[in-house]
């Protein structure tokens, strides 16, 4: 279970997390939304020990995250990968970095699962789409069976019909493995559908954490409803009659 | 005036990535160009663009990325500057108050180059220099799609109220069908560099004509999504 106790980040003199706390278990998947800025992404370093904490504290399970290897999938999938290795190469990086032999089937399960073909993997990332890498960028966050998954806007370089292929295959995934999923997004329609719970995040604080489904009938905030509301405008959210 | 371009086509490395085109756009209306990624969306703006500006029309156009707009090596009062001058305006401190305050942008340093503002900034900076004249037809593609959804709301309303008062047409480049019905009347669909579906926007919506448009209906909404 990741746990999140009261987290604060500084930067020179502004803060970027205030007073951050959530917990997350196995098998549950939370989207954190808001606005550019609002501190997401320095929430995901925080938790991977990769932006210091000024306060406050993270643990899986009790201890450090770093002990559970978590993986993270990022929002450029073409510029995630050494450019200057095949796709095969980066995906096994996280077995060899851990000194873990493959397990061909469970490669091959993934692979079905993502829809990615060994022709695929023999490719350079400059060779492929960036919907396709996007996949292959899942599969090597996958394939060493990490207990957490953090997705910094896994979706946002995709179009519309890939952006819902793959946060279905990403579901079918987590359904399969149980992994928690942290996922970073300010697709309030993605998060909507596809998470247990939203956070929203604002000027570093978390504003409301209230269950997807009930956050989009009625959030619980001024600037959660602002937020719904935008993304009714847009058309990521169909008011429900 | 009506819009109108025929035989819009491109090549790349010998490959055709938009087969002859045609397209016609009335004054005022608003037309979203909609289709997955690489269909050949923005290559048909540019060549329409392109033949438009040959033949003595006014376009603005709001490209995809920034970069495409902004010269990385001037200020942003540069190019605030150089898009005044390009349609002979006069400088005019409250239009640019107005456009920088519903954009969301008024705290921008105009004295920096592009890199000092964020890329959202930086996006909502070339949507405001887009709307400062009133031209044949504005042009953007993907407008929104570096925008948190509070600021992509403001500006597609600030788009709104920009063309109710004008007669310039809109075309409106995007993969995400659910913002483009809202905005627009008619919409044509692309698929591996032709338009494939050419209809009013609610019949594209209710009955689709071609793969590419009924798998864009069917991926619209996030919370209905086809088993």
């Amino acid at each position: 279970m990741l746990s999140v106790e009261r987290v604060c980040v500084r930067r020179g003199n502004s803060a970027t997390l205030q007073d951050v706390s959530l917990s997350l278990a196995p098998g549950r998947t939370l989207a954190v939304v808001g606005e550019s800025g609002a501190g997401k992404s320095t929430l995901i370093g925080a938790v991977l020990g990769l932006v210091p904490c000024t306060s406050g504290a993270v643990s899986w399970n009790g201890a450090p995250v770093r002990h559970c290897r978590p993986a993270l999938v990022m929002q450029e999938p073409r510029s995630a990968f050494n450019p200057a290795l095949s796709l095969h190469c980066s995906v096994m990086e996280p077995l060899t970095a851990t000194g873990t032999r493959a397990d061909p089937d469970r490669l091959a399960a993934l692979c079905q699962g993502l829809e990615i073909t060994p022709d695929l993997l023999a490719r350079r990332p400059g060779q492929v789409s960036v919907g396709q890498a996007q996949r292959v960028g899942i599969l090597r966050a996958l394939i060493a069976a990490p207990p957490l998954v953090l997705f910094d806007e896994p979706l946002s370089a995709l179009d519309a019909v890939t952006q819902k292929h793959t946060a279905r295959l990403i579901a079918a995934l987590q359904r399969e493995a149980g992994f928690a999923a942290l996922i970073v997004t300010h697709d309030l329609g993605y998060a909507a559908a596809f998470a247990d719970d939203i956070a929203v995040l604002r000027a570093g604080r978390i504003e409301e954490l209230t269950p997807a489904r009930a956050f989009v009938e009625a959030p619980q905030t001024d600037y959660g409803r602002r937020l719904r509301d935008a993304a009714f405008a847009l058309g990521a959210l169909e008011r429900v009659a | 005036m009506t819009i109108t371009a025929t035989g819009l086509s491109a090549c790349r490395a010998g490959r055709a990535i938009l087969h002859p085109t045609d397209m016609q756009i009335g004054p005022g209306e608003c037309v979203g160009l909609v289709g997955s990624s690489g269909s050949g969306k923005s290559t048909l703006g540019h060549a329409l663009i392109d033949a438009l500006r040959a033949g003595g029309q006014s376009v603005a156009h709001v490209p995809q990325s920034p970069d495409e707009a902004l010269d990385p090596l001037r200020s942003m009062g540069f190019h605030w500057r150089e898009a005044e001058r390009a349609l002979s305006l006069a400088p005019d401190p409250d239009r640019q108050g107005a456009l920088f305050e519903a954009l969301h942008i008024a705290g921008g340093d105009l004295g920096t180059r592009p890199w000092g503002w964020s890329r959202g900034m930086q996006q909502r900076f070339v949507i405001a220099m887009a709307l400062i004249g009133t031209p044949d037809l504005l042009v953007m593609d993907e407008p929104t799609s570096a925008l948190d959804p509070v600021v992509a709301a403001d500006t597609m309303d600030l788009l709104d109220r920009y063309l109710a008062d004008r007669s310039t047409a809109l075309l409106l480049i995007t993969h995400d069908l659910g913002l483009a019905a809202r905005r627009v009347q008619r919409l044509m669909v692309m698929d591996a560099g032709r338009v494939v579906e050419d209809a009013p926007t609610a019949q594209v919506l209710s009955a689709p004509a071609t793969a590419a448009g009924r798998s864009l209906c069917a991926h619209r909404n996030w919370l209905e999504l086809p088993c």
